[in-house]
């Protein structure tokens, strides 16, 4: 157990260029991706005018009021909260209530039967950052080190958590090539609606085609999901990285669904960017310019 | 670390404790359900641009492929398609507020010149293992007026 705690907060050279440049960059993602989110669903909101299914805190409270300008009020708090701590290093405990009203955002935005999971693994980023400031206060180095392993941690839980939902509602067939044409059809209905036109590019023709093609996608997606939990793993890290965005491929080519943030999150926190960085810089001598540079823009 | 694992074990323990309340979501907590059950029917949803209101076929269930020349392109309308979606497959009460809802959804009456058909559409699998995809049509909104489908719905 010790040793998988090890794995997922503890890094090599803890106070090197590379490691401060890489949690920096995973914080400036979480950041982005908070904001982004939260103004893409801000400015979207007023559309709404009915409940139709509650989701998280939605359940215990009417969330119908938010319809309206209050969802801009809260994406400016959450703007606050979110670009303070990151700009400034300073009262970085603002990320907590961001991630609160982070969480009221989605319930507002998602009150209408959709559920969807491409915004998850930033909220679970920003409750690190969150959290590593309320239980490692003014240490910025070990509060950071904490998110990225936290995010880690949640990254792997989620995959494998996905392939057992999986097998435990269907069991052992859900990888059958037929459960594959029922949801590209779906799918394919969802894009009609967007776009007003849809064609099944060659990968969902040849699944039609052939039941085994379609039955092997699914097998490999489920296996891949199954072994998330790996990530946890430092000396694993990259190659399972490299399954799940492999994965995440496969889903688009034949779901027409691209999980563009995990993705990106998963570039960001699957790799040892921070070895690479040290050994580009180690025979860079710095200047006082760029020491300064650094002090302000890291930690 | 041990800090480090008492976060974790208090963070899993209410994770586990919501999403098991909250038949598995409870953002960003989830166990992530999507696509575990299989082989189910599903309902989605399009809107159709009607042309000509008079044609005999106009309120029948029919085949996708009969209509799929003239959908509406949602994302030039700014309208989220798996909303709609949503909306217009798990809505089992269609009372005013809920037609009216889908009506200011929609703004039809900043479009006056149009005719849109907000339609249902089904899949399913076969006995021979093919998928099949009808639209069911079930509203039509025109700028000052909203009829329901006569087949599916009485005509009080």
């Amino acid at each position: 157990m010790d040793r998988l705690f090890q794995n997922l907060f503890q890094f090599d050279a803890p106070d090197s260029i590379g490691t401060k440049i890489q949690l920096r960059i995973f914080e400036l993602c979480t950041v982005y991706f908070t904001l982004s989110y939260t103004w893409e669903w801000a400015l979207y909101v007023p559309r709404l005018s009915d409940v139709v299914l509650p989701l998280g805190i939605a359940n215990y409270i009417n969330v119908e009021i938010f319809f309206g300008d209050l969802a801009t009020v809260n994406a400016i708090l959450i703007t606050l909260f979110c670009l303070i701590p990151f700009l400034f290093k300073k009262l970085r405990w603002l990320y907590a209530p961001a991630f609160l009203l982070f969480h009221l955002q989605h319930v507002v935005r998602f009150s209408q039967g959709e559920i969807p999971h491409s915004a998850n693994m930033v909220g679970i980023a920003l409750m690190g950052l969150g959290l590593s400031e309320i239980f490692f206060r003014n240490d910025i180095k070990k509060s950071l080190a904490f998110a990225f392993g936290f995010t880690v941690f949640f990254f792997g839980l989620g995959y494998t958590s996905a392939a057992l939902s999986k097998l435990i509602a269907t069991g052992i067939t859900w990888p059958s090539g037929e459960h594959l044409w029922l949801w590209m059809g779906e799918k394919s209905i969802d894009i009609l609606s967007l776009t007003g036109e849809f064609q099944f590019n060659w990968l969902q023709q040849l699944a039609f085609e052939y039941w085994w093609i379609a039955t092997a996608i699914l097998s490999i997606g489920l296996i891949t999901e199954l072994i998330g939990f790996l990530i946890w793993w430092k000396p694993l890290r990259p190659y399972v990285t490299l399954l799940l965005i492999a994965m995440h491929v496969g889903i688009d080519l034949t779901m027409n669904i691209f999980f563009f943030t995990f993705t990106v999150q998963l570039i960001i926190i699957g790799f040892p960017w921070n070895k690479v960085i040290n050994r580009l810089t180690e025979s860079i001598s710095k200047s006082s310019t760029q020491k300064t540079v650094e002090q302000y823009l890291l930690y | 670390m041990s800090k480090h694992k008492r976060i974790i074990g208090v963070v899993l323990l209410v994770n586990i404790l919501l999403v098991s309340t909250h038949s598995g979501e409870f953002w960003p907590f989830s166990i992530f359900p999507m696509f575990s059950q299989t082989g189910n029917p599903w309902s989605r949803g399009v809107i159709e641009n009607v042309q000509d209101t008079t044609r005999v076929n106009l309120w029948e269930t029919k085949s996708i492929e009969k209509i799929d020349d003239r959908i509406l392109p949602l994302e030039k309308y700014g309208i989220h398609e798996i909303d709609y979606a949503n909306y217009i497959s798990k809505t089992k009460d269609w009372n005013t507020k809920k037609i009216n809802g889908l009506r200011s959804t929609f703004q039809i009456d900043d479009y006056p010149d149009q005719i849109w058909l907000a339609t249902r559409v089904v899949g399913s699998l076969t006995e021979n293992d093919t998928v099949e995809i009808k639209a069911i049509p079930m509203f039509l909104f025109t700028a000052d007026t909203t009829i329901k489908n006569p087949n599916l719905f009485s005509q009080n």
